[in-house]
């Protein structure tokens, strides 16, 4: 089949307009820098913010920040977690930074980026279930989430066709030096 | 909508099996009138397969205070998610009960295309292997047909609906007539044969068996590999009625389509023996209408069907239409399924894949095929997969930096290898559907109450699974093998099954060989609430078979003047 085929079946409708109508709603206020349930404060927002450009910083793709990670990661602190998980993720937050004050003798995201580094690697060798890694690890599942289903990375870093058009099981990948960049999550 | 009262046929229902009843009735020159209990569904404007994660506020993980308002019990469903759960009932509209110690999932979509919308596409041809179990060890009843009997029909439903998978000539899994199949992954294509010579060809991997077309077929155009089937599909690719069966009905212009139609009652005209036709309560106004016809298929869903036969009992039928047997309600089943292992895949680094394919692996039947497994009666088949994590795996992964990024980017990680069992679940009367006495759906419908356990056997069988499935990944080479013990509850599966079932005489079951009420000569009932055992295979194409063979015969009666 051509493509041109696929796309007139698709026709001309963009895909905003096949959201639900609440979905729509929640999404215009998040565009419009309207934080859903104010759940984070400024300082929250800049130290999720730091970490997140600490585990993916700016270098030939964007950055977490970039992307505004940050503002996912309120939608679902805010949104998706319950009372408890939210009361609990706001409290583990804190302990990052006691971690960094500790560490680094000021808050996370006034120290360098070596520093910062240290920490979070402090923190990973650390347990994961129990503070401040267990609210680390959730955070940086919704980093990573965050960052890779990001409009940005997932045309232009990823490359990602919404209709491939074909399935191949067996597909040689180039050698990974050419590889930066190039499609592998279709 | 039409103001007619009276038909040729009433189909209840439009999803899987009310589309093909419909289709082929009004292909025999019958008018008939479709209800079905949702609304109508557009394709252009409700489909969203194609909406990409950075167009969804969550990303895909759900407005989890809409969900567990709207959607507690539907949720449960992978496919009722930030998106897909506008195809799914709201529950408080739609209540049903259990026993305490019997949680059961019923999930539901009420639309034109009913579950076929959001359905698993998995089509698999049941043997005799299957239609003779019952009978073999005594465990419910006979089944009055066997595979020669619904062969033929299988065939008929293939050509139309189009299924893609290869043939393998086994003789507990009969092949179709199949379009081509998808591929395996590198990975798959591997342990195909290195388990086929571990098991002395005992245990065949094959590629999925899927109503998706990989070649136009019937108007309708192939897949283009976008992954997401459960949200719609916009070029028709995958079946549903909303594709294929209700169009080719509308096209015969016998077909009226009613949504939004809550059907309440069977009409029983007990001069004549015959269901007269059905009450239904209109789903916006909440006015009462009733239609008549000469012949009424239910196809409704199996515990919808049933639960509709209970609530149309009368002086006749104390217990539930159609009920002289007293086995209306009993019976009921689903696959026990999910219990299974995982394995790193060793190897295949410089491999990939291209495109999103809406399938993955079957491995057939092998339990109880040849000889005799000590543990348990049946069998079941395997479903799973294979591939690499990608940059889904950096949320547990150690790292950070430039470096931790481009390894997502760049590196897919290792290939991983999976699968679990879909399990046959033994007929027992007292996992059972009755009317709860004090519940009432939002039309006043009283609600069904569903008390319906996994028993021995289906235990025995989901640790063989996860043993079985070891083996097999040990014998691929897999590293890091993992079981998985499933802890699903009945209905989970959504593979309900029973309640009406077929039997070879009247006191032992609901319909004939030919989905007739034993009772009620001009009463069909076609979807899985007819069937009399469950086989290990994904029951939706046997419903689609088993429907037309039985339009055939009710047209054939009617025209012979013997309904």
């Amino acid at each position: 089949m051509h493509r041109r085929d696929l796309l007139r079946a698709f026709g001309a409708a963009t895909a905003l307009a096949l959201i639900p109508e609440d979905a729509i709603a929640a999404w215009t206020r998040l565009a419009a820098g309207e934080r859903p349930g104010r759940e984070l404060g400024r300082t929250q927002l800049e130290l999720i913010g730091a970490i997140a450009d600490t585990l993916l910083p700016r270098t030939d793709s964007p950055s977490a920040t970039d992307v505004r990670v940050p503002a996912f990661v309120e939608m679902i602190v805010a949104d998706n977690f319950s009372d408890v998980d939210r009361a609990a993720f706001i409290a583990g937050l804190g302990l990052i930074d006691d971690a960094a004050k500790r560490i680094g003798n000021a808050d996370f995201v006034a120290l360098s980026p070596e520093t910062r580094e240290q920490i979070i690697a402090s923190i990973e060798s650390g347990d994961r279930r129990s503070e401040p890694g267990r609210t680390y690890w959730r955070l940086k599942d919704l980093i990573i989430h965050g960052y890779f289903t990001s409009e940005s990375v997932m045309k232009t870093v990823l490359k990602v066709e919404v209709m491939p058009g074909r399935f191949d099981g067996d597909v040689l990948m180039p050698a990974r030096a050419a590889a930066a960049g190039a499609q592998h999550n279709d | 909508m039409t103001d007619r009262t009276h038909y040729d046929a009433i189909v209840v229902g439009s999803g899987i099996s009310g589309g093909w009843a419909a289709k082929e009735l009004t292909e025999r020159g019958l008018k008939t009138l479709v209800l079905e209990a949702g609304g109508p569904v557009d394709p252009n404007t409700d489909y969203v397969e194609h909406v990409q994660p950075w167009e969804m506020p969550y990303r895909g993980r759900g407005d989890r205070k809409a969900l567990e308002r709207d959607h507690p019990i539907q949720r449960g469903c992978y496919a009722c998610d930030e998106l897909g759960h506008k195809f799914f009932v709201k529950d408080h509209e739609n209540p049903y009960t259990t026993p305490e110690d019997a949680p059961f999932k019923w999930f539901r979509g009420r639309q034109v295309g009913g579950r076929s919308i959001m359905w698993g596409r998995q089509v698999y041809r049941w043997s005799d292997l299957d239609f003779a179990a019952n009978a073999k060890d005594g465990h419910g009843n006979d089944w009055p047909i066997r595979y020669k009997d619904i062969a033929p029909w299988y065939t008929h439903v293939e050509r139309f609906i189009g299924v893609s998978g290869a043939t393998e000539g086994l003789s507990q899994l009969p092949d179709g007539d199949f379009l081509p199949p998808m591929g395996m992954t590198c990975v798959e294509s591997d342990a195909r044969p290195k388990i086929l010579k571990a098991f002395n060809g005992e245990r065949v991997m094959t590629i999925g068996r899927v109503a998706i077309l990989t070649k136009q077929h019937n108007g309708r155009l192939p897949c283009h590999y976008c992954g997401t089937c459960e949200k719609g599909c916009v070029t028709h690719s995958y079946f549903n009625s909303l594709a294929a069966t209700l169009p080719a009905a509308r096209r015969t212009g016998n077909l009226t389509l009613r949504p939004n139609s809550v059907v309440a009652e069977v009409l029983y005209d007990s001069k004549r023996n015959r269901a007269r036709g059905v009450r239904i309560v209109d789903a916006t106004t909440m006015q009462e209408h009733e239609y008549t016809a000469r012949i009424v298929f239910l196809c409704a869903s199996t515990i919808e069907s049933v639960r509709l036969l209970l609530n149309s009992g009368g002086p006749r039928f104390p217990d539930g239409l159609a009920n002289s047997s007293g086995t209306l309600g009993r019976y009921v089943m689903d696959h026990h399924y999910g219990s299974g292992a995982g394995g790193v895949y060793p190897g295949f680094t410089d491999r990939k894949t291209f495109g999103r394919r809406p399938n993955g692996i079957y491995i057939a039947r092998f339990r109880n095929v040849t000889k005799e497994h000590p543990d348990f009666l049946r069998g079941y088949g395997m479903q799973g997969g294979s591939g690499r994590n990608g940059w889904g795996r950096g949320g547990g992964m150690p790292g950070y930096g430039p470096a931790f990024k481009q390894s997502l980017i760049d590196d897919l990680g290792a290939w991983h290898l999976s699968a679990s069992g879909w399990g046959e679940t033994l007929p027992h009367p007292d996992n059972r559907v009755t009317l709860d006495p004090v519940v009432k759906d939002k039309w006043g419908i009283p609600a069904a109450r569903i008390d319906v356990r996994w028993r021995e056997n289906e235990k025995a069988m989901e640790k063989d699974m996860q043993t079985a499935m070891a083996e097999m990944l040990d014998a691929a080479g897999c590293a890091d093998i993992r079981t998985h013990e499933s802890n699903n509850p009945p209905g989970h599966c959504i593979h309900e099954m029973g309640g009406a079932r077929m039997s070879k005489t009247a006191d032992a079951g609901v319909v004939n060989g030919w989905n007739q009420a034993w009772d009620v000569k001009n009463l069909f009932i076609t979807d899985g609430a007819c069937m009399a055992s469950t086989a290990c295979q994904n029951p939706s194409i046997t419903y689609m078979a088993i429907t037309a063979r039985a339009v055939a015969h009710a047209v054939s009666a009617l025209n012979r003047g013997e309904l």
